[in-house]
């Protein structure tokens, strides 16, 4: 499973130059020394998640007497139930799929259509919109935090749920529409306008040649803004209040009592807390390659 | 010849007057203005009209206007101002430098086909899916003065010497995150430089290999000029990243101890929230969007450069 997380980028073999020493008879040195360093530096990156796990199923005589990288002297898989308990899991992680599942669709929807207005209907003043909307997706979140708790609270949405994907929305859209307006520019002129000679309405056009050609672009946006929101943190703790409206980086936080912390526990809800993020990462990993080279490229 | 009908036509259709093509731009449009007007612009600005008055938050309590005050307060009283404005621009710049490069140095090994690559890509870019949030909780345990890691492993080596609090010292504490940053942010950056790797015109290094070219001067004259926009994706997006900086302060200090590892971002939410002075958060988020923007709208203006409009 993991393996196939990185199959990101099937990239053609540009310093691959092993078979022409391997022609001349030589080892080849270089390609054995990157490969002991690349490899001592991804035991280096897979150190902490090895630490994460022992903890996670180690109880508190284990985490108080052994060191942190020894094995567990009794396998405490009760921490994964009882991080489900005290995070209360299913209702943080539903809370989070639900603001994900409703807000990654119609943040992409209303970030093409926009896209789609500014790239291919180009209106007067188009450009000034452009701009201003793309400094948005650049500018911290935290800049406007305080007023937008005032703007949520004279809503009624504070601590709301479905309150809080308004400005998750507002967040995510400008980032969108910055790629999307790149990746619809580059959609030739010449198929929308033997469209249009058919009949085709400007809904149509958008909707059945333009949003098409740019899948790729919206499978690694989804990805992108699905990890986003799933991980949000910052508008999330300021605009929620009570535990049952918690999404799960605010789970987190159970775990610390004036008594300390349940590390045990805490790790173990960390690892789950990441599946549904890994699952839809897997998922749309095959686009997500595609689309940040086009985001790349497109500059 | 039907084509050439066809392309005609067309091109009378684009010559539509622009100010009819806006009523039919408009529907398309309202709805992402409007959310981005409502909830990101309108707050955005509302911090900076907020900076001009003193406003504890709550509602009983009507701002009142005090004009530069919080600023002069800010760029003289404020000394906490001044660490948070260090911070960021130091979390940027080794932000540029660190894991930057690192992910660079890491795509260019992993773009090369070799034994366990994908495993290898994979355990650079897991860190990436994890919420900052709770990589500052597992981190913290990494660094638990007693029981964590980093001291464990120090006392076991011999180097009991070297341990430290490493988030309770404000010599240490900065450093600290800024490496679990670092294990955090080179997935994507890795990411990224590998698209960009794609995107190398594989016959012109065959082509400079027939020359007789070395692989360094391949990567000087092939390579590099080929991952220069992508560098430059990067390099923005790092620099935004650095600034918005929050979850793994928060998560691992709070932005203590002796608010040696506080930052420009959560600097003004703890004026707002914490401290209950809305003005002097709105001051500090107004300072935060003026350097963004100094950084950003160079960005902006390259990439928009070649637009026809």
């Amino acid at each position: 499973m993991t393996s196939a997380v990185a199959t990101p980028v099937i990239a053609p073999e540009i310093f691959d130059d092993k078979s022409a020493r391997r022609r001349r008879g030589r080892p080849d040195y270089v390609g054995i020394g990157l490969w002991i360093s690349l490899g001592i530096t991804a035991l280096l990156w897979f150190l902490p998640l090895y630490l994460m796990f022992m903890t996670s199923v180690k109880g508190r005589p284990d985490l108080n007497s052994t060191p942190m990288w020894s094995l567990p002297t009794t396998w405490e898989w009760g921490n994964y139930a009882s991080a489900i308990d005290t995070g209360d899991f299913w209702t943080t992680a539903g809370n989070s799929l639900l603001i994900a599942i409703i807000k990654v669709p119609l943040g992409l929807a209303i970030a093409a259509a926009a896209a789609y207005a500014l790239a291919r209907i180009r209106f007067r003043g188009g450009r000034a919109v452009l701009m201003v909307i793309a400094i948005g997706s650049m500018v911290p979140v935290q800049i406007g935090l305080g007023p937008l708790f005032s703007t949520m609270l004279n809503l009624g949405l504070l601590d709301s749920l479905y309150g809080l994907i308004l400005p998750y929305l507002a967040f995510g859209i400008p980032y969108q529409i910055f790629v999307l307006y790149g990746f619809f520019r580059g959609v030739p002129e010449e198929l929308e306008e033997s469209a249009r000679i058919d009949g085709a309405s400007t809904f149509r056009i958008f909707w059945q040649i333009v949003l098409p050609l740019a899948k790729p672009a919206l499978a690694a946006l989804f990805v992108l803004d699905f990890v986003a929101t799933w991980n949000e943190y910052a508008m999330a703790t300021t605009l929620l209040r009570t535990q049952s409206n918690w999404t799960i980086p605010l789970a987190v936080q159970s775990f610390s009592t004036q008594y300390g912390t349940d590390y045990g526990p805490m790790n173990a809800f960390i690892f789950m807390s990441a599946i549904p993020v890994l699952i839809v990462y897997l998922l749309f990993q095959r686009y997500f390659v595609q689309g940040a080279l086009a985001g790349a490229v497109k500059g | 010849m039907a084509t050439v009908a066809l392309v005609t036509e067309g091109r009378a259709k684009r010559r539509t007057p622009k100010h009819h093509r806006l009523t039919l731009a408009l529907p398309y449009l309202i709805p992402a203005v409007v959310l981005y007007g409502w909830f990101l612009l309108y707050p955005m600005l509302d911090a900076v009209r907020l900076s001009f008055f003193e406003w504890s938050g709550f509602r009983i309590q009507e701002p009142v206007w005090v004009g530069f005050d919080n600023y002069v307060r800010l760029f003289t009283q404020d000394a906490v101002f001044w660490t948070a404005f260090g911070n960021s621009v130091v979390w940027v710049i080794l932000s540029l430098i660190l894991p930057t490069g690192i992910a660079l140095i890491l795509a260019l090994g992993l773009n090369r086909k070799m034994v366990g690559r994908n495993l290898m890509r994979a355990v650079f870019y897991i860190p990436a899916v994890f919420a900052s949030i709770t990589v500052a909780a597992m981190w913290r345990w990494i660094y638990n003065p007693t029981l964590g890691f980093v001291n464990q492993f120090l006392e076991a080596v011999g180097l009991g010497a070297w341990t430290q609090s490493w988030l309770g010292d404000p010599q240490f504490a900065l450093g600290s995150i800024f490496i679990a940053n670092i294990w955090q942010a080179v997935g994507f950056s890795m990411v990224l430089f590998l698209a960009g790797l794609q995107t190398v015109p594989v016959e012109l290094i065959e082509a400079a290999k027939l020359d007789g070219a070395n692989a360094w001067q391949r990567f000087r004259a092939v390579t590099v000029p080929a991952l220069r926009p992508t560098t430059i994706v990067v390099i923005i997006l790092t620099i935004i990243n650095s600034l918005k900086v929050f979850d793994l302060v928060v998560g691992m200090t709070g932005g203590g101890p002796a608010q040696s590892t506080q930052v420009l971002a959560l600097w003004s939410y703890t004026q707002s929230f914490t401290n209950h002075q809305f003005g002097m958060g709105g001051a500090v988020a107004t300072v935060l969007l003026i350097v963004t923007l100094a950084l950003v709208i160079p960005y902006m203006a390259w990439s928009m450069k070649g637009e026809d409009r």
